[in-house]
């Protein structure tokens, strides 16, 4: 679902962010991508979701190279593509479901079903009573998964999500966790970027450590828990 | 489905945006609906003028003079020829019909004419011209084509009065022009200003619709809108404007423009007025919107 080869991101003026990453991740893959700070891991998701482009090497998403993308195509490769941010990008002036239905306003749902839906993805995660509120009104982690759900409303075959757990209490992110894995069996390929060591410990799943920009383990089941042992 | 679930959101989206920010909005919609108004009435005054103009100028006509041997086979044929050359209506005047009217003009002193023992006046051709001959260039050179014909002795069609009413509409015509320029910048400049400022206050919106997979199209198509209807609103306002000024000005109170009344009323054309005036503010606030759109939307 997302293969990259020998790809090098650099920013003009700064040594290398990523540096000759080769990775393949399968469809219904579920993925943990880990290390310190300033290892690369956002970029790595810019790159997946077209945010960036790679200054060398080849990146193919869902089978379609995007080097051979015009800019006029990335926007519907986009919406295949879920991403929930770090830091939300809620927008204030809207509520909470119409937040949410974003993604399918831009692919022209109608109005009556985009409601729907988003209430719908709302009572998921349990936020449907805060339908009609302003993401203002809402808590760091209630902010998170409205963003989860403006990621997943449009049933995306890739979910992207930088630190999705990082403002949720234990028992949320327990309900965080259940909610992507519930997605990734559904055929949803998923990538999460974390710091979070229990997470990798609990959930063993396979866990891409990068460091410097440059992937240096690429380890499943209980080597990946041992893998965070590194950063504590 | 998709496409009218996608307009629906652009117009739901431009109208609110304009609602959030209803102050810069209303300071868009006046100031363009004023250099519409700016424009319809200079547009109304030139009409009115025109108006003028042609009837005063209802009796211009040609007048012909012929030879006196001028054969009545080639009177006619140049009769049927200005006919058909200005569209207008030719009537011959013989020498003494010529002296009768003159008579007739003179009063108490035209006995004397009868004293005469030959009649001294030429026969002549007379042209009633229509509306659209009366354009003084034209009938120059068809006075001056007209001399050089076998058996005409002159031409007279009061040359200097018309040329004196064409300058003026001519003046008026370039007035317009200008006032229809500087609206134009004008409204342009105020509506992509206005745009900017909204394309500033929704940077992140537009960030957020390039991630989820907005094109670029679905990104500029709600400024666009808003462009339209800030367009929309102020041709609007301007001919509700225009309307109200004209009435004024056929109302008692407008007695100090009473000249320009054609039977009491000004002449307005207002399914003419009333398209231009929409017509023109729904294309300015639309090229407004495609500048800001094009020069400080990065999509």
């Amino acid at each position: 679902m997302i293969q990259m080869f020998h790809v090098t991101k650099a920013y003009p003026g700064d040594p290398p962010t990523l540096v000759d990453i080769n990775l393949d991740i399968g469809k219904a893959e579920f993925v943990f991508l880990t290390g310190p700070s300033g290892a690369g891991k956002s970029t790595l998701l810019k790159l997946m979701f077209l945010a960036e482009r790679p200054t060398r090497g080849q990146i193919l998403i869902a089978g379609r190279n995007i080097a051979r993308l015009r800019e006029s195509g990335i926007p519907y490769l986009r919406r295949n593509i879920g991403v929930v941010f770090q830091d939300f990008k809620l927008l204030p002036n809207r509520t909470v479901a119409e937040n949410v239905g974003f993604t399918l306003d831009v692919i022209g749902t109608d109005r009556d079903e985009v409601r729907e839906r988003s209430v719908k993805m709302l009572r998921r995660v349990g936020l449907e009573h805060k339908a009609d509120v302003s993401p203002l009104k809402l808590s760091g982690g209630e902010q998170q998964r409205v963003s989860l759900c403006r990621a997943l409303v449009n049933d995306p075959a890739i979910l992207l999500a930088d630190e999705p757990t990082g403002n949720l209490d234990p028992a949320l992110t327990v309900e965080m966790m259940d909610l992507l894995n519930d997605v990734n069996a559904r055929g949803t390929t998923v990538v999460v970027a974390t710091h979070d060591a229990s997470l990798i410990g609990r959930y063993q799943k396979r866990t891409l450590r990068l460091e410097k920009g440059t992937v240096t383990a690429d380890e499943k089941g209980a080597k990946a828990a041992r893998l965070m042992a590194l950063d504590t | 489905m998709s496409a009218l679930s996608n307009t629906s959101y652009f117009v739901r989206t431009a109208l609110g945006s304009m609602w959030r920010s209803p102050f810069v909005h209303v300071i868009a919609v006046a100031s363009l609906a004023l250099a519409l108004v700016g424009y319809g009435v200079a547009r109304v005054a030139s009409d009115q003028l025109e108006h003028l103009i042609q009837s005063l100028g209802s009796d211009v006509e040609l007048t012909v003079y012929l030879a006196d041997d001028a054969p009545a086979d080639q009177v006619e044929a140049l009769r049927l020829a200005l006919e058909q050359r200005t569209h207008g209506v030719a009537v011959v005047v013989t020498p003494a019909q010529a002296l009768g009217r003159l008579a007739q003009q003179l009063g108490e002193d035209g006995r004397a004419l009868t004293e005469l023992t030959e009649n001294p006046l030429p026969a002549s051709l007379e042209v009633k011209l229509p509306a659209e001959g009366r354009d003084a260039t034209a009938l120059k050179a068809l006075a001056a084509q007209t001399r050089s014909l076998a058996f005409v002795t002159g031409v007279d069609y009061g040359e200097e009065a018309l040329e004196r009413l064409s300058m003026i509409a001519k003046a008026l015509r370039l007035v317009g022009l200008v006032v229809f320029a500087l609206v134009f910048v004008t409204a342009v400049i105020i509506v992509s200003a206005t745009l900017q400022l909204a394309i500033f206050a929704r940077r992140e919106e537009i960030e957020i619709q390039k991630l989820v997979g907005g094109t670029d199209r679905f990104v500029r198509m709600p400024f666009l809108i808003e462009g339209l209807l800030q367009g929309l609103l102020a041709g609007g306002g301007a001919l509700a404007a225009m309307v109200g000024l004209v009435r004024y000005l056929e109302s008692d109170r407008g007695a100090s423009v009473a000249f320009l009344r054609l039977n009491g009323h000004l002449a307005v054309d207002w399914v003419r007025l009333g398209s231009e005036q929409l017509g023109l503010g729904l294309s300015l606030g639309l090229l407004g919107s495609f500048v800001a759109v094009r020069r400080f939307l990065r999509v």
